[in-house]
């Protein structure tokens, strides 16, 4: 007998406890509502939500296990009723309640629901049950479309969102550090705006030269002489010779590793 | 009697001294491609002071003149002439401009800092560096807009090449498919406070734009 109250001593504090903790909960959400209702954003606010549903399912967990004394099988009998205001209810209770007295009494022992939201509930659960399987399956049905509907657009509004994120982050280029170079090379020290004519020289010898380079790797010697003479014509001439010879060179550079 | 008579040297010398004389540029360059460069007016529009009034369009043909000094190795001396091609600007001064090295300094500076002096000059300066013994050394026509903010001054322009002292006429030729784009404030020297608004500036056109502090040095290969 001793051990079980003192099993329903320990399980009562632990949901005192919890129950204080569900309350400061609530108090911190009307506080943070009613004080920083201008900075106050979502996310925050949603956070306080998981807190207040994280208590309650803590609280649920305490009142569901094995070891926890059933509470409906106790009953509460108020003894004494006296309309004398009583400072230590009025300490206990955060100055709610001044005096335990039968006015207020019922309304605070009461277990079952207020008497409209009863009424309330009868009436429903008597529509619940006056409705045939088939109509209820129908809307059943109907309802779990209307849902997958809604899913399905939440589902691609995510994704064209994503998709949107990541072509932002993959944005075409608007700039190029190679054009940033050449312009201020160009701007700051006259690259590629010097005297067009001197280019035009230096870009055709370039052009024969490097023709040249590829025909013969071999043999470069022949080159420098040839080179600032060279007019287009003649490194045209020269290359298409020349590349015959590369065949033929790379014919035989292989033999040996066969 | 006594006072001493001041000439114009001293009194340069004076203002030099007491830096009232805005002789340093802060400067952040970069490109934008010609695809791109319709939103960064679009946005340049938005963040500059000359809302109402629009982006103020510019057309120049700048000369870069050098002159030796001593021997054949050291740096010559660079110059630039700058005029208006516009017919609007027509009737504007041309600017003679020197620009120093760029001091590209540490990683807490913000921007480029270089000397800066300019001055407005009739249309005889040509002649007047010729004969001084300068030469041409290239030049360009640039093409594009300029817009305020504050002490600074944004300009995104093209950069055309110029043949033989003549503008082509019809399309020119240009250099690379984007556009120029500088953010410069001038500044007496000292006033470094200035580069880092330049700094947050040049933040709010990224990506769009990378304004940075180019080494011109890394340039030349």
């Amino acid at each position: 007998m001793q051990r079980e109250e003192k099993q329903l001593d320990s399980a009562l504090e632990a949901i005192i406890m919890r129950v204080n903790d569900l309350k400061t909960a609530i108090a911190a959400m009307i506080f943070k509502i009613e004080h920083e209702y201008e900075t106050l954003n979502w996310p925050n606010f949603l956070d306080n939500f998981a807190l207040i549903s994280g208590h309650l399912t803590s609280l649920s967990k305490i009142l569901a296990h094995d070891k926890a004394p059933n509470l409906r099988n106790l009953t509460v009998l108020p003894l004494r009723l006296s309309p004398e205001k009583d400072e230590e209810l009025l300490r206990l209770t955060e100055g709610r309640i001044p005096t335990f007295a039968h006015d207020l009494v019922p309304d605070y022992l009461r277990t079952k629901l207020e008497p409209q939201a009863e009424q309330k509930m009868m009436q429903l659960e008597a529509k619940a049950a006056n409705v045939n399987i088939e109509t209820s399956h129908k809307q059943l049905t109907q309802y779990t479309k209307v849902i997958g509907h809604v899913w399905d657009i939440a589902n691609k509004a995510r994704e064209e969102w994503e998709s949107e994120a990541g072509a932002r982050a993959t944005q075409a280029q608007t700039s190029s550090a190679a054009d940033t170079h050449a312009l201020l090379a160009a701007v700051g020290m006259g690259k590629g705006l010097k005297s067009d004519s001197i280019q035009m020289v230096q870009s055709g010898v370039n052009s024969v030269n490097n023709g040249m380079m590829v025909g013969r790797p071999g043999n470069q010697q022949q080159t420098p002489g040839q080179g600032p003479m060279g007019n287009p014509q003649m490194g045209q001439m020269n290359k298409a010779p020349s590349a015959i010879k590369t065949n033929i060179k790379a014919a035989s550079q292989i033999h040996p590793y066969r | 009697m006594t006072a001493p008579i001041s000439t114009a040297m001293d009194s340069l010398s004076a203002a030099l001294k007491s830096n009232i004389i805005p002789n340093q540029e802060y400067l952040l360059q970069g490109s934008v491609l010609d695809t791109s460069v319709e939103v960064l007016l679009h946005r340049l529009r938005g963040l500059c002071d000359n809302v109402d009034t629009g982006p103020e369009p510019f057309y120049d043909h700048e000369m870069c003149f050098s002159i030796r000094r001593g021997s054949p190795q050291e740096q010559p001396l660079l110059l630039r002439v700058r005029r208006a091609l516009d017919a609007i600007h027509s009737d504007m001064p041309w600017q003679l401009r020197y620009i120093g090295q760029p001091e590209l300094g540490d990683k807490s500076r913000p921007t480029v800092v270089r000397s800066s002096i300019d001055i407005a000059t009739s249309n005889t300066v040509v002649e007047f560096l010729t004969e001084l013994g300068c030469k041409l050394d290239f030049e360009y026509v640039t093409r594009g807009y300029m817009f305020r903010k504050g002490r600074m001054k944004i300009t995104v322009s093209k950069i055309f090449k110029v043949n033989q002292g003549k503008v082509p006429e019809g399309v020119p030729e240009m250099i690379s498919q984007s556009y120029l784009v500088e953010l410069s404030v001038l500044a007496p020297s000292g006033q470094d406070a200035i580069a880092e608004d330049m700094r947050i500036f040049a933040e709010q056109l990224r990506p769009l734009v990378q304004l940075e502090k180019i080494d011109y040095k890394r340039l030349v290969h």
